[in-house]
């Protein structure tokens, strides 16, 4: 196995070139646990796309939709729970249903998270003709009358778009249950309410508005990142620089069943840690709208550990959970 | 008007290329074939097509015109299990099943699959000429539907849904309700809380439309099947060569006009789509009709007023997808992330940067309707041939359709079971002389229904009042009241002619 | 009797899922007036009146279902039943060769005419399906065939 390593650390110095041998991975899938077309294909899709110098088999994508999640999560702690080829993607929005119990009994100890492979950030979102230039202006109207503004995000109360909003409302010291939320069926429905005019504010992910940034018809008040993000965001102020403590980074990334060998589970390790160093998968990554955030193996496993207990923080203070 | 034309002049310029031509076709056969599996329909298909679409590696224009070529395909594959087996392919061939399955069963199926297809032609070539001579000023209209909109507009739906009612109201209604009630499993889709998920994680989401289907008509139908040939009851049917007639045609004109104008607009509304179009129109066609009691027993306008429908409104809801990147059903969020997948963006942009591909993809539209026509209308005949496979033989393959369609796109064993538990319960419901279709049509309506209204309500803040505050809800609701008030009154006025003529 | 008996079924049923909407379904935070619970207690009340009519006056539909034929059905549900227990063990080739071979048999079919149409339309479908349309199918124990 060290010598596994040590041939991954070679690919990843040599850059590019021949994908490292692979013993226990004999034919890679990637699980995207949605219907195709949203977030987690995309996730499998740059892993899929990404990883094609860097694995030795090309790898295919299957799709186990079903509770956001809950019913990959259930069969990897059933029938697949030893299944060295797959992994399957998750995302912050899966370790919030975790820490709100949505996925029943499973939790982030039962799985074995291998790497991320980019991040997403929210995004506080107004029509191009709305009287809010920027934070300050919309908490001074919320401040007056909590109910004058009127919100509304693709998902229900308690999802990762209404939690950006409680977090946001949070710094001002302003309670969620107070304001007007309206849930939508995806960012979709969400965007056409706001354009319509049925709903005021958007809380959406950046990587969504990418391709609605040169259309005039909507303003990013601001970008909920720890700091600015590149092109094409780089005029987009943070809550933080606005004076307002808010951020919510969705991570996208991978895990693996909890009783995959420790030999399986290293060498997936080392592919993200060679994709890493690998220019085609940053491409790719960059061209599928992510951000950079590469973790793999335990500096993840830390970093999951820390947010989860955030975002059962957070949870509680929205009054989500006792 | 000017722009439309040089843009269309170079979509087709792309989309007429031979080998795209050719994706064309492929994609449209290939579609079909998954389309005709029970219980799936467009959505499914171009989901389970996409990735082999992806994987060939084409250009995004060709890729583009293939995907076309499998939705429309897909499409009307579906039409066919929905004529021939009684299974309907998708939400939007539910009413397709009324008409078209009896005329199969009475051996018309030949004339009931051209006619569709014909409709269909129609009714998505309208929607194509609407869409790219008015997308844009559409596209703002329908994005200004309220939430308070859409339950005005499904108040509409379930009044058009009355012509449905037979001898038995009340049966009707205890139909109705057991979709509604299924339609509430799975977690609130406002407050994200779950309902009646038992803790079973695969209907934490709700339990699938494609389950619903294709258990209670797919696996219903199987044992309406095998009960028939125990008792003795089944009788072979021969081969039917009919075909779609010019009096046909001419009978069901305006209907498949009407059908297509009520599809158009109710698909470009987000979120409503081809099952609400298809039980409009069909619901508008038996009122206006004076010998309505054909309908149900195998009427070719029953067929044509759906099958218009449903293909106008898959054309419109191209209309938000397109100009403003907004998916407005379960197919156009696929197409859109089909689109993702190739690195587009669609909305108001896409016609800007990227002419060719967007020009391209509406051209290849026109040339997939077309090929809908070219390459089933020969095949009718083939398709049709299925009825003739001994029953005893076709009853095990009904099955196996049904797993492999739900295995496919679920890859799960528990929604099987779910779909065998589902389809005894049809075999029930059959049997004690209820109407599938209101069920389905609960089953649909139901959570866009209850979540409108519930959206509607928090935008006011728990205030009634915002219900009837638009002109197109008002609308609406004077709309519904004419459709419940006018039968009666032109009934009255026809018992009282009848009388005076004794 | 059968209408009745069904009825009284779903009563029950309508019941228990009133229960739930009553007593547990119940949100922490919710923006309108309704929240998750109303609308299932709407429709449940409506069903229990609708189906408490039937039942004191049943529509009169008696099906005349014998009880050969109940059991023949019986026993084909317990066939599909048993198909999707073993659709994902056995995979697809054996599970549909032996469900397509039961049924044809008990329709009536002679056993070597019924095998034999069971293992073509089993590997047929499966390579028309996997290898043509690229669906996922399970391999099961002829894993190796993928």
């Amino acid at each position: 196995m060290r010598i596994v390593f040590a041939a991954a650390c070679a690919v990843g110095m040599f850059a590019g070139g021949a994908a490292l041998a692979q013993n226990a991975i004999t034919d890679p899938e990637c699980i995207a646990p949605a219907q195709p077309g949203g977030g987690f294909d995309l996730t499998c899709r740059v892993a899929q796309d990404g990883f094609s110098e860097v694995l030795s088999e090309p790898m295919k994508v299957s799709f186990l939709p079903g509770g956001s999640g809950a019913v990959a999560i259930n069969q990897f702690n059933t029938t697949r729970t030893d299944d060295p080829n797959a992994i399957v993607a998750f995302s912050t929005g899966s370790l919030l249903n975790i820490v709100t119990g949505k996925f029943g009994e499973w939790t982030e100890n039962d799985v074995r998270f291998v790497g991320t492979v980019g991040a997403d950030f929210g995004a506080v979102v107004v029509r191009a003709d709305s009287e809010w230039q920027n934070l300050d202006d919309l908490v001074a109207t919320l401040k007056e009358d909590p109910t004058s503004v009127i919100f509304g995000s693709g998902g229900s109360v308690g999802s990762q778009d209404w939690m950006k909003g409680a977090i946001l409302l949070d710094t001002v010291g302003l309670d969620a249950k107070t304001i007007r939320y309206v849930a939508f069926d995806g960012g979709g429905e969400a965007i056409a309410a706001l354009l319509g005019g049925n709903t005021d504010v958007f809380f959406a992910d950046m990587g969504e508005m990418t391709a609605h940034m040169d259309t005039g018809e909507m303003r990013i008040l601001a970008s909920l990142s720890p700091e600015r993000l590149p092109a094409p965001f780089e005029e987009i102020p943070t809550a933080i620089e606005q004076g307002y403590d808010a951020e919510y980074t969705i991570m996208r990334g991978f895990y693996v069943g909890k009783n995959v060998s420790d030999e399986a589970y290293q060498e997936w390790i080392d592919v993200f840690r060679s994709a890493y160093e690998n220019d085609h998968f940053n491409k790719v990554v960059a061209e599928k709208g992510l951000l950079k955030m590469q973790m793999a193996g335990d500096e993840l496993n830390a970093s999951i550990a820390d947010r989860v207990d955030r975002l059962r923080g957070m949870a509680q203070r929205a009054g989500l959970i006792q | 008007m000017e722009t439309v034309l040089s843009g269309l002049a170079g979509g087709f310029g792309v989309a007429l290329h031979p080998f795209n031509l050719f994706l064309v076709l492929v994609g449209c056969f290939g579609g079909t074939l998954i389309g005709a599996l029970p219980g799936i329909g467009p959505t499914n298909g171009v989901a389970i097509l996409l990735p082999i679409a992806y994987g060939l590696g084409l250009p995004v224009e060709s890729a583009l015109i293939l995907l076309a070529g499998i939705y429309y395909g897909a499409e009307y594959g579906g039409r066919i299990s929905s004529i021939l087996l009684n299974v309907p392919g998708d939400s939007g061939a539910v009413m397709t099943t009324l008409d078209g399955h009896p005329m199969a069963v009475n051996g018309e199926a030949g004339r009931a699959l051209s006619l569709s297809a014909v409709a269909s032609f129609i009714g998505g070539t309208f929607a194509v000429v609407l869409m790219s001579v008015f997308g844009p000023l559409l596209a703002s209209y329908a994005i200004s539907f309220s939430p308070a909109d859409y339950v005005a507009l499904m108040v509409f739906a379930f009044a058009s849904l009355a012509s449905l009612v037979g001898k038995d109201p009340l049966k009707t209604l205890i139909a109705a309700l057991i979709g509604l009630m299924l339609a509430t499993v799975g977690i609130d889709a406002s407050t994200g809380i779950k309902r009646y998920d038992f803790g079973i994680p695969d209907i934490l989401a709700g339990i699938d439309f494609l389950v619903v289907i294709i258990g209670l008509f797919g696996i219903g139908e199987l044992l309406h099947l095998v009960e028939q040939q125990v008792t003795g009851r089944m009788s072979l049917l021969k081969l039917d060569k009919s075909f779609v007639s010019k009096a046909d045609l001419l009978l069901t004109k305006w209907t498949i006009a009407r059908g297509s104008v009520i599809g158009f607009f109710v698909g470009i509304l987000p979120g409503t789509g081809a099952s609400v179009a298809s039980a409009v129109a069909y619901g508008t066609e038996k009122r206006l009709a004076r010998d309505s009691e054909k309908f149900g027993t195998g009427d070719p306008r029953g067929l044509a007023a759906p099958e218009s429908a449903n293909n106008a409104a898959a054309g419109g809801a191209m209309v938000p997808m397109l100009t403003l990147g907004i998916p407005g059903s379960g197919t156009t969020a696929m197409l859109l992330g089909a689109l993702l997948l190739f690195n587009v963006q669609p909305g108001p942009l896409m016609f800007q940067q990227r002419p060719e591909i967007a020009w391209g993809l509406i051209a290849s539209m026109y040339i997939g309707n077309v090929a809908l026509l070219v390459i089933n209308l020969p095949l009718v005949g083939l398709f049709a041939r299925m009825l003739t496979i001994p029953p005893r033989y076709l009853t095990p393959l009904i099955g196996v359709l049904a797993f492999v369609g739900v295995y496919a796109v679920i890859g799960n064993t528990f929604d099987l079971k779910l779909a065998i538990g589902l389809g005894i319960f049809g075999w029930i419901l059959r049997k004690l002389d209820f109407q599938l279709a209101p069920v389905i049509l609960g089953f649909v309506l139901g959570s866009l229904f209850e979540n409108n209204l519930r959206r509607a309500l928090s935008m006011s803040g728990g205030d009634w009042s915002i219900l009837l505050e638009s002109f197109d809800s008002q609308a609406l609701y004077v709309l519904t009241a004419l459709t419940i008030v006018i039968p009666v009154i032109v009934g009255r006025r026809r018992l009282r002619m009848a009388a005076q003529k004794q | 009797m059968a209408e009745r008996l069904f009825y009284g079924a779903l009563f029950i049923l309508t019941l228990g899922y009133l229960y739930f909407a009553f007593v547990t379904i119940k949100a922490p935070i919710q923006y309108d007036p309704l929240g998750p619970e109303t609308w299932p207690r709407l429709l449940g009340l409506l069903m229990a009146v609708a189906l408490a009519i039937r039942l004191v006056r049943p529509s009169g539909v008696a099906p005349d279902v014998a009880r050969k034929t109940i059991i023949r059905l019986a026993v084909v549900a317990g066939f599909l039943l048993l198909y999707a227990i073993l659709f994902q063990r056995l995979g697809f080739i054996l599970s549909t060769w032996g469900f397509c071979s039961a049924v044809t048999w008990l329709l009536g079919t002679r056993p070597v005419k019924a095998v034999i149409f069971g293992a073509v339309v089993s590997t047929v479908t499966f390579f028309v399906f996997t290898d043509l349309l690229d669906l996922n199918l399970p391999g099961g124990l002829l894993e190796f065939l993928d």
